[in-house]
């Protein structure tokens, strides 16, 4: 849940990436983090295994700047994406203001984003949180890939994107379609908290 | 010291005193900061206030499944500091206490002080938050400005 400071006037938000594994979740993580200047982030924190898979989570730091008069702070996390690490995602998850789901859009992975969907709507449903009322963006990595490898968006928003929420195509090694996921989700979750929802 | 809340900032300020710790953060159980006080600046707090609320969610978790119960404190000691973690609940959720100390004090001391800390907390603790208008409506111009100076865009 966002924590917002009257007296210094200050928000923090947490943003969950979600997916399955090797969607590219690490990977818009450490785009963001090549990319924003030193002043506006924290450091990079990976749990990760030898084999630089995520084993409990990433964690980046960003300053968003001032909304408002109030000084902005998002917390971004990913999750492990791979079906082992249900305990950890759970964990990651708790207390999320907004999740963006990183979809693989290779035709062969099309089951695995859905079970990973099905997976994220489960977890939030464990913590009294129903999908429909969190801020989510869908992201649509990988479409830099042979086009007979891939689904497109509007294909993958068939099915998986059963609130017609905003969604992104992206190839995330590059940079295509990271911000525009960033900054969809980041209004998303301020628009939230304009709205008046209570705050910690 | 940096409070988010600042019936926190007095029992804060006397625990350190007291316990002789260097520094203590109380972050909520998502890992966000609600207080530091301390040499922080000699501290990544956002990194260690995430990695100690995943710690605590992990401990927590396994003594769920393995049916020992939830930890009530974690403690680690380095060769030179070491690091104490607690969960307490206090009206506005569930918090965590996360101290690190070195040779002017003690796991112990550091324990003894912290769960006065914990009283003192839960004692002052307002049971009730009133939600408030947080942004203007022109936000999202905002927003797009301050996207546009992080990314260059």
């Amino acid at each position: 849940m966002s924590l917002v400071n009257f007296t210094t006037r200050e928000i923090t938000c947490k943003i969950v990436y979600y997916g399955p594994g090797r969607s590219g979740k690490t990977t818009n993580l450490q785009y963001i983090y090549g990319r924003v200047p030193e002043g506006r982030r924290g450091r990079m924190v990976s749990l990760a295994t030898q084999s630089d898979r995520t084993l409990f989570f990433d964690f980046l730091p960003i300053d968003l700047g001032s909304i408002s008069g109030f000084t902005t702070r998002f917390q971004l996390y990913t999750v492990p994406g791979q079906v082992y690490y249900n305990a950890t995602r759970k964990l990651v998850l708790q207390g999320a203001d907004g999740v963006v789901f990183v979809a693989d859009s290779q035709a062969r992975r099309y089951d695995d984003n859905v079970e990973s969907l099905q997976n994220l709507q489960e977890n939030l449903l464990a913590q009294g949180v129903d999908i429909r009322q969190l801020p989510l963006v869908y992201q649509y990595n990988k479409q830099d890939l042979p086009g007979d490898l891939i689904l497109n968006p509007d294909e993958l928003d068939d099915a998986l994107n059963f609130r017609g929420v905003r969604s992104f195509g992206a190839d995330c090694l590059h940079g295509q379609g990271v911000f525009e996921t960033l900054k969809a989700i980041s209004e998303l979750v301020l628009q939230r908290l304009a709205a008046g929802s209570p705050t910690a | 010291m940096r409070v988010i809340e600042p019936w926190v900032a007095d029992p804060l300020q006397r625990f350190l005193a007291e316990s002789s710790a260097r520094l203590v953060l109380l972050t909520t159980s998502s890992g966000q900061v609600v207080a530091q006080h301390g040499f922080t600046r000699a501290l990544d707090v956002m990194s260690a206030a995430a990695l100690g609320a995943a710690i605590m969610a992990s401990t927590d978790e396994l003594g769920r499944i393995t049916a020992s119960g939830a930890s009530r404190a974690l403690s680690h000691q380095g060769p030179s500091r070491g690091v104490f973690l607690s969960g307490f609940d206090v009206p506005q959720g569930r918090w965590i206490g996360l101290v690190v100390y070195d040779h002017d004090s003690s796991l112990g001391l550091v324990r003894l002080f912290f769960d006065r800390l914990v009283g003192e907390l839960t004692a002052l603790a307002p049971v009730e938050t009133p939600a408030r208008e947080v942004l203007a409506a022109d936000f999202e111009n905002e927003l797009n400005a301050s996207l546009r100076s992080l990314f260059g865009r």
